[in-house]
């Protein structure tokens, strides 16, 4: 892994189109700011991460449809 | 004109142009680019996207919204632009759904991350509204509905 040391309001090139920005470094916390093509889908790891888990899930799972409509609201 | 679609779990099925739906970025996690809606025909509550050039791939949704009628969805700017969506009202909405691998009667639908489709082409977002569970039962006590 690439590690590079930045201070607030400096910033890191990823190729020609994405820019990642320190905004505020406090506590443990980092804050960042990022731009990017509009096509690219940027997530916080851990929710892709859950996301991926339950379509996984759903892919893999033996799902039954239960008969009848909807009972709810 | 209709086209054969393999899958795992159907079998070789028929499906018409206005069933298939173009994902540019696929479904989180699991890939994907063009899937087929299963089931639309049959007015079921239950459907299936079948990934047309993967027969295993392939996931149950469903319509949220006759479930939770105040369900929401709310994408942060980058989203919205991303995925082109400028008129709420054109969308689509699906949510994936699976069933409680303890207890297959107990259904949950993932309402964070829903998928929306509009003009022929899906995107599974993140929902940045304040009620977006994971995993949300459909039904009460995780009863199914009353056999019609």
């Amino acid at each position: 892994m690439l590690s590079i040391s930045r201070r607030v309001g400096e910033r890191i090139l990823i190729g020609d189109g994405i820019v990642v920005e320190v905004l505020e470094v406090s506590g443990g916390g980092v804050r960042l700011g990022i731009t990017a093509p509009a096509a690219q889908r940027i997530y916080r790891e851990e929710l892709w991460e859950r996301v991926k888990a339950e379509n996984e899930a759903a892919a893999q799972g033996d799902f039954k449809a239960p008969k009848g409509r909807p009972d709810r609201g | 004109m209709p086209e054969i679609v393999n899958s795992s779990r159907f079998g070789s099925i028929e499906v018409s142009d206005d069933a298939v739906i173009d994902f540019p970025a696929g479904l989180i996690g699991v890939g994907g680019s063009r899937f087929a809606l299963i089931g639309r025909d049959e007015g079921d509550a239950f459907l299936w996207l079948q990934e047309t050039e993967l027969p295993e791939l392939a996931l149950p949704v469903t319509d949220p919204f006759p479930f939770f009628p105040d369900y929401e969805v709310l994408l942060a700017d980058a989203e919205a632009e991303r995925t082109g969506i400028t008129d709420p009202a054109d969308v689509g909405v699906l949510v994936v759904v699976r069933a409680d691998a303890d207890d297959p009667a107990a259904i949950g639908a993932n309402l964070l991350a829903p998928i929306l489709v509009a003009g022929g082409v899906g995107h599974q977002v993140m929902n940045e509204a304040g009620w977006a569970p994971l995993r949300e039962p459909l039904f009460a006590g995780g009863r199914r509905p009353a056999v019609a």
